[in-house]
Order: structure tokens, then sequence, then C-alpha cells
């Protein structure tokens, strides 16, 4: 082996690593149980592994969280610290990561996210989101379901508590939906609204409304 | 988590099964492996399980607060989803210091071979290995995992051995914003593929579980575990955008400062010339439920023929001195993941092609003469709401014989009569259970088409294994 490229390459390595320490010596912390780390640094070292850098997730287990209603998403990591969210992917990825935020970190994370520039779906069945569509702003007569607007807006982008909808994941949505429907893991603060509305929508029905958010802007 | 071991033991039980023989008992050691087995995987998981409180789950789960899942694609440990990636590329440095840094690993198994009964880990339930994990999070850019085997099957007999396991040590910085997604690090570790993420080389590959045939008897490349805690190395890394991995280490022999790190079972065995080097390129995507690898590895070590003393020629003795073979290996890997509870779906393959350029005639052969091996390895997983899973993987490990490598001996263990090959081909399904997280109970088959380079009583090698594995 050639060690004169090594120790190169070990020593630029070096070299970025002291520059980034000179940049910021903050800006790398991933510490969960330090309450001096920003809800902004945290945002990205820590959150951006699951929800991305601009909170416009790849993956449709992590919700987008781009644009989201502030005082949601703050309700919901309380929830997460306390154990009130108990649905199986709320345990499994975010009471850990949620257990030692404190209220000032949350705030902030709220607020980052509420920054950031949602990223809108690609609509694959025109079908589908017209009949999503119909449903979203009527609601279903025959069972009773409400219009989702009526609470969540016109446009999907929800308010205060109400969490904005639009341009998130498809399959997310239809996961939360099953939630409601089926157990009781978020039946916690505006959450406890949602059980009788998703049990009268269809599985059908709620493919139809969650293909119709996932295309909005 | 020592392939190399596995094998070792894979091979003892394969020189003392050919000396004992009547095939046709064999349903009787599986009737033995399916009910002892049975027994002691279930006890030993309900008494594992029942002593453990709501917070008595592994290091790094204590750590995050995350379940298993959230790393491991399905809960299939070691197998890593992409944060799991995430979170061993940044140092092992999210979440919190635990005021237990430790967790513990044991696998309990029972093996059936075709061709030979009686043995001790031959239908009757074997302790196979413990392991205790130190580490987690040291700073805020540092971690590491430092793993402590104890195996207790060597040797053929149950007296056991402790030793250093596979070791990682990280340093790591993570820039991210809006424009840049860059994490760079230094690793150090005992194992030549212990820090790659994607699981494809022998140190944390998930085609196998402790204890298993994994692809039989054999030659193998390097890469394969054949240097675990025999060097050490260290070197440096990026991951780019999410897009782009290139890494940079040089590994040399373990030794002295480094013993702790390398005398594990039956002490230093390899020694390597001068600092050799560990080049990994992988190019990732990541979209919608799935992301996919393509991956390219190369190593090439120089090892001297006989270990330090042995040497008998002309020169100076020790770990510097005496004739030395070149092992220069070339991994091609491609990963595909598809994730969405309640479904995981992951398929890996990954081909290896070793040159050994001889020194002089440390296997047999002469000065400036040639050998290869090529290893192509294969596995399909599915698991269902991170309880129920299924796994097909196909090995074909192939070899030249210019000098004696395809001997018995180096086989590493004792083929048929007449038989001097090496090659192995075959398929281990595998079923399992997870019924909590952190447990993991299955049983594996391996079906041989090709053993010892001829197809002839192949299958006196298939392999029935019974496994419960807990980590804790």
């Amino acid at each position: 082996m050639n060690k004169a490229i090594l120790s190169a390459v070990l020593g630029a390595a070096l070299l970025a690593t002291g520059c980034s320490n000179l940049q910021s010596n903050t800006a790398s912390i991933r510490d969960l149980n330090d309450p001096s780390v920003s809800g902004h640094v945290l945002a990205e070292q820590v959150c951006s592994m699951c929800h991305g850098v601009g909170g416009n997730s790849i993956n449709p287990t992590f919700p987008r969280l781009a644009g989201q209603q502030p005082a949601y998403l703050v309700e919901q990591l309380k929830a997460f610290r306390s154990h009130d969210r108990s649905d199986v992917a709320g345990y499994q990825y975010m009471w850990g990561i949620a257990r030692s935020l404190t209220n000032k970190q949350i705030d902030e994370l709220a607020q980052y996210y509420k920054g950031q520039i949602p990223v809108p779906g690609q609509a694959k069945n025109a079908g589908l989101v017209a009949q999503g569509d119909a449903i979203f702003h009527n609601g279903v007569e025959a069972t009773g379901v409400p219009a989702c607007a009526s609470c969540h807006g016109p446009q999907g982008h929800g308010h205060d508590g109400f969490p904005r909808l639009a341009s998130q994941h498809q399959d997310y949505l239809l996961k939360q939906l099953s939630v409601f429907k089926h157990t009781n893991d978020r039946y916690t603060g505006l959450g406890t609204m949602m059980s009788p509305v998703a049990y009268n929508l269809s599985g059908d029905q709620a493919r139809e409304v969650a293909a119709y958010l996932s295309s909005q802007p | 988590m020592n392939i190399l071991n596995w094998n070792k033991n894979f091979n003892r039980l394969r020189e003392a099964v050919s000396t004992q023989a009547p095939v046709d008992l064999w349903r009787t050691a599986v009737q033995k492996v399916t009910w002892q087995g049975v027994s002691v995987a279930l006890l030993a998981t309900v008494s594992t399980v029942a002593s453990m409180d709501a917070a008595a789950v592994p290091l790094f789960a204590r750590q995050t607060g995350q379940n298993c899942q959230a790393c491991h694609a399905g809960g299939h440990f070691p197998e890593l989803t992409p944060y799991g990636r995430m979170f061993k590329l940044t140092g092992y440095t999210l979440g919190q210091r635990t005021s237990l840094p430790i967790a513990a690993m044991a696998v309990f198994t029972s093996t059936s071979v075709n061709g030979g009964t009686g043995t001790m880990a031959n239908g009757q339930p074997t302790f196979n290995t413990a392991s205790l994990f130190a580490g987690g999070k040291l700073t805020d850019s540092i971690g590491m995992l430092a793993q402590y085997t104890y195996n207790n099957y060597q040797d053929g007999t149950q007296s056991g051995h402790m030793g250093s396991d596979n070791t990682d040590i990280r340093y790591a910085k993570h820039i991210i914003n809006d424009q840049t997604d860059l994490i760079f690090g230094f690793d150090a570790n005992n194992n030549p593929g212990v820090e790659d993420v994607w699981n494809s080389s022998g140190a944390w590959g998930y085609n196998v579980v402790p204890g298993s045939t994994g692809t039989g008897a054999n030659q193998l490349p390097l890469l394969a575990g054949g240097l675990a805690q025999q060097a050490v190395g260290a070197g440096a890394y990026l991951y780019w955008n999410k897009t782009l991995y290139a890494e940079l280490s040089g590994y040399r022999t373990g030794d002295g400062v480094f013993s702790f790190l390398t005398q594990q079972q039956g002490g230093q065995g390899a020694y390597l010339q001068g600092t050799n080097p560990y080049v990994r390129l992988a190019l990732t995507h990541d979209w919608g439920t799935s992301n996919a690898m393509i991956g390219y590895t190369y190593f090439d070590a120089n090892v001297y023929e006989q270990p330090a003393g042995l040497y008998s020629g002309p020169g100076t003795y020790g770990n510097t001195g005496g004739p030395v073979d070149e092992h220069r290996d070339n991994m091609v890997d491609f990963q595909y993941q598809y994730l969405l509870d309640p479904n995981v779906f992951t398929f890996d393959a990954a081909y290896t092609n070793e040159q050994i350029f001889y020194g002089s005639g440390g296997l047999g052969g002469a000065g400036g003469t040639s050998d290869s091996i090529n290893e192509f390895q294969a596995k399909a997983n599915y698991t269902y709401q991170a309880h129920y899973g299924v796994s097909l993987s196909y090995f074909n490990v192939t070899n030249t014989d210019n000098n004696g490598l395809n001997a018995a001996a180096t086989c590493g263990g004792s083929g048929p009569a007449g038989v001097g090959q090496c090659g192995t081909e075959g398929w281990t399904p595998d079923i399992y259970f997870m019924p909590v997280q952190n447990v993991r109970i299955g049983l594996q088959y391996t079906l041989f088409n090709r053993a010892y380079g001829t197809t002839v009583n192949a299958t006196a090698n298939n392999t029935t294994m019974l496994y419960a594995w807990t980590v804790f």
C-alpha cells in the first residue's frame, strides 16, 4: 500500500475536521439529552435522517413535516414524550427521540418545519384523486362522514392543532386512518375527533382521499 | 459474529462427523434435534425474556430509545435500514449516553448433519456463543461498538474460550443544511469489512446465523472474515448527499499494542506485511418505499506464508520474515430493500474474486504461481410485522487448484476419500419467528448441491439447524 496516499487522505480528512470545528461547535451534535442544543440543529442532525432535511421524507413510513402546523407538531411531540400516542411506528421510532426533548426544543422544531417548503407527490390515478377530492370537500353523506375540509381547511393546509394533510404521503395517511379506525393509539387531544370519522370511512374511500391529499401542493 | 470461527466450528464438526458414520441413522438425529433442540431453545428463550425488564433492551436501543426495527430491516438483525446505516455512519452518536453502556447476545443451536450423528453439536442442543457488547455514544462525535465473545463450543468440546470479537470505533461529523449533506469520519476496527454498513462482507453478513454452516467447508476470500480479529485497520470515509459512499482504510497485523483487539480464539494466526489497502465505493438511491445500493470493494493484503517464528528459510525470523502471498480481493455487491410496515423485503447479492499470488511455496505452490477463489452469495428475505420471516440464500464457491488449495486440509475439513476439491454450492432456506424484538427462533436447512468440488454424495453435508438468538 502506498502509505503516502493513505497519509494524504487521512491528513485531508483531519484538516476538514478542524475546519468544521472552527465553523461551528454545536452544528454536529446529535445528543438528544442536551437541552442546550437548538431545535434547528436537532432537525438537521437527527430528524433529517428519516424526515429529510427540509421535512420532505422519501419513505412513507415517515411523515412529511414540511409546512406542518406548529401547534399540531407540538402536540404530537409531547404525546410521544408522554407516551399518550402509541401507534406502532410512533413508539418504535418516536418515543425514544422525544423522551428528553424540552418544551423549548419542541417549539423550535415546530417552527423549523413550519418554515420548510412542502413538495407534493405525483397523482398516479386521476380517478382516485377526483373521488378523494369530492370526499375531502363534501364528506360522505350516506355514512355521516363530515367534510375533511371543515377542519383541515379547503386546501388541506390545516390550522392551529389541525394538521396539514396536503402533500402528505399516501401510505402514511392510509396508515393513520387505519390507526384511528382500528385502535385507540392516537386517542389523545384533537386526535379523539378522528376515530368516528375514520370508522365510517371505507377502505376504498380512505384510499381515494389519501390519493387526493398526497397530490396537493 | 465471526464467520471464521463459525466456519472453524463447522469444519471441526465435519471432521468429527466423517469419522462416525451410519448414514441411515441421521433421521434419528433429526428427531433428536427437533425435540431436544426445541425444548432447549424455548426454555432458553422464555427464561431470557422473563428475566428482562422493560428497559433491558440492547445497547443502541437504550441509547436511542428506539426499537430494533428502526435500525434493522424488519427487526431482522444485523441487516440495516437506511436509518440504521446513518446511525452507524454518524459514529453511533445519535441519542443519549446511557448509564449501562453494554448489551449481551447469546446463541443456542442444535444441528443435524445429514451424513453423520453422535457429535457434540450434531443432534444435541449447544450453547454456541455469547457476546458482550460495549460502547455506544462516547462523545458528540465519537462512538464505538466493541464485541467480546465467549465461544462455548470449540475444539469439539464444550470448553469455552473468550476473546475480542468485532470492534468498530468511529469519529464522525455530519454537515447538513439546505445545500449540503456530507458525512465524513474516521474508523478503526479489527476486521476488514466490519465497518461496512451494507452487510455484504463477512463481518456482519446477514446470510448466516452464528453456528450455521455458512457456505460449508471451502476456501473463502480473505474478505469473508479471513482476517477477523487478526488485523487492525484505520481509515477515512465520506457519504455525500445520501448518494456516494467512499472509504479508504489500511490494515496491518494486529499484534503488539493492538493485541487486545485480535487475540481471540487461538491467538494471532495471520501476519500481514506492512499496511494493506481496503477501498469501498457505493452508490445509493432511495425512492418511495425502496432503496438500492450498488457497490465495489477492493482489498489487497500481503500475508506471510508462515506465522511468526515458524519460517525456516534464510533471513530474519518473526513476522517480518519469510515469503509473502498476496491476496487481491475484488467484490461487487448489490442490495435492494422494500420497507413499509408490515412488509419488509430485502434482496442482496455479492460476488467476490480473490487472486492469490504466491511468494514461494507456502501452500505447496512455487513462487510466481497463482490461484483464484470465486464466491457468490445472494439472499432474499421477507419479514411480516417484524415477527414472522422467511429467507432463501444461495451460495456458490469455487477455486482453482494450481498450488494445493484443494487439498483436504486447506479446504478446512476432511472431504470424502479421493476427492481433492474445495468448491461448494447450495441453498439455505430459513424460517424464523421473533416473538419479541430481541429474540429470534429459527429453523434453517442447508442443501448442498456440491461439496468438495463434486456433486457426488454432496447431500451428506446437508444440515438442519434450529437456533434461538437473543440480544438483551
